[in-house]
């Protein structure tokens, strides 16, 4: 080996240990500049993504009328939640001050986002949405969509990248586990979807139920609330199998929102008290509160 | 030199290319990964060092683009860690380096059955770094299905690669040189 293949070889294992070390807000750093960067080129293909998915099913000028329909399409999603969350504040509030005295707090605040790309990687099923540090998006913020009169899980923030992009770690990938129940008992587990981006629609898997849990095909799966990252009472599909073990049994589930037409979504902005948000099982409503 | 600069703006250009690169459902949701292909490709072209300043550079360029921040608990470095993609583009650039010498005399056959297998064993270690990190090795059909027909994809595309490449090499007058060897050939010359 020639003295100037030693050279450059020690100065490449140098910049590989130096560039590990790295932390994570450098990290952040980097990978907001590439966003900038690259920002002309994503929108360029999300363009041609859009065209081209759209070929044949327009008749009229396609980009305007595109942009129109999504804008109202965003929209009445977001007015569906508002109703939601404005029907289910008024019966809660009723409830909680003549039954409980509950003290009534600040609805949870939802930030529309449009999902821009899908980041290519083999070992992650992510999508890039167009809402970052500017509309306070902070890591591990909840992500939903409506489905039907419900919220529906999609996923939660994994990294802000920018001003007006954050990454979305779906709920079908292995990494976001969810603390879920099936809906009418008090069976609880831990659901996940699959490791590798091998699908946009695997099924999830429910872990840690009892061996002898009652889950009926069809029965529905929410989010239980537990651990305070997710609201309690998201959807997150539907029973599909039930696999009882030695120990514990495991349900195959069918995801409720369907990850691969997922155009506008909602996240959910942290609290600023910290306190875990709730939802009521008609979708989002109220924090949790305590008398 | 200018050779060098030409294959630096190639491999820019497959970053642009791979923001159109779909993912084909039939394929077990595997993609052609331009980026890496282009960049087997010149390491078959290039002396070792070059090769090494290319990985450098191509390997932070797709990290910085691509990297997904997904932490252990209780860790601060990524399940992938950033830089990782420059280590595996050094390795198996490294690696490809040994066929280089076929590459020089015309065959191509083994290099591009070599990018393939290149693409293939990055991704088989970047699995295996991630159930490290996860605690269980998985390992399904469609897993094994879905890296061989990426790696397939970049057999696919690693010819055209090359073609263009060596059509840069003739235009910028470039010669592939192999330490040791006192002709030195290059592209065009009958052996």
């Amino acid at each position: 080996m020639s003295r100037i293949n030693i050279i450059v070889l020690v100065a490449f294992v140098g910049l590989l240990v130096w560039v590990f070390l790295f932390g994570q807000g450098t990290v952040s750093r980097i990978q907001r500049g590439a966003q900038e960067v690259f920002g002309p080129v994503i929108s360029g293909a999300n363009r041609v993504e859009e065209t081209v998915s759209g070929l044949g099913k327009e008749t009229l000028s396609g980009v305007e009328l595109r942009a129109q329909l999504e804008d109202a399409e965003r929209e009445r999603d977001r007015l569906r939640l508002e109703v939601l969350k404005l029907d289910e504040l008024v019966d809660e509030n009723n409830a909680l001050r003549q039954a409980l005295n509950y003290v009534e707090r600040s609805p949870l605040k939802l930030v529309p986002a449009r999902v821009i790309s899908r980041k290519p990687s083999n070992w992650y099923n992510t999508l890039v949405i167009d809402k970052g540090h500017s509309a306070a998006i902070a890591p591990d913020s909840p992500v939903i969509v409506p489905v039907g009169e419900r919220a529906g899980l999609v996923g939660k923030v994994s990294e802000v990248i920018g001003n007006d992009s954050s990454v979305v770690i779906l709920l079908s990938d292995e990494v976001c586990q969810v603390s879920a129940r099936i809906e009418g008992t008090t069976e609880q587990g831990i659901l996940s979807g699959e490791r590798g981006a091998l699908s946009i629609m695997p099924d999830l898997k429910l872990r840690y139920l009892s061996k002898d849990a009652v889950a009926p095909p069809g029965r529905l799966v929410i989010t239980s609330g537990a651990g305070g990252l997710f609201p309690e009472n998201l959807l997150l599909g539907r029973v599909k199998e039930f696999k009882p073990g030695a120990i514990t049994g495991e349900a195959l589930v069918e995801a409720a929102v369907n990850f691969d037409v997922l155009k506008n979504v909602f996240v959910i902005l942290p609290e600023p008290s910290g306190a875990a948000p709730q939802t009521t099982d008609a979708g989002l409503s109220r924090n949790a509160t305590e008398p | 030199m200018m050779y060098f600069l030409l294959v630096l703006v190639v491999l820019l250009l497959s970053f642009v290319g791979q923001e159109f690169v779909p993912a084909i459902a039939w394929a077990y949701y595997a993609r052609l990964l331009l980026v890496q292909t282009t960049f087997y490709c010149a390491a078959v072209t290039v002396p070792y060092p070059v090769m090494l300043l290319l990985a450098a550079a191509t390997g932070f360029a797709w990290d910085a683009r691509y990297h997904v921040p997904v932490y252990p608990e209780g860790s601060n470095h990524a399940e992938l860690d950033f830089g990782f993609t420059m280590f595996l583009f050094g390795l198996m650039g490294s690696l490809i380096q040994g066929v280089r010498p076929l590459f020089r005399r015309g065959r191509w056959e083994l290099p591009v059955f070599f990018i393939g297998v290149c693409t293939f064993l990055s991704l088989v270690i970047q699995y295996l770094v991630l159930s490290f990190h996860r605690g269980g090795l998985y390992l399904s059909t469609e897993m094994w299905f879905q890296m061989l027909m990426t790696s397939l994809f970049s057999m696919l595309a690693a010819p055209l690669i090359l073609l263009l490449l060596s059509r840069l090499a003739k235009w910028t007058g470039y010669r592939i040189r192999l330490e040791g060897i006192t002709r030195k050939y290059s592209y065009g010359d009958s052996i």
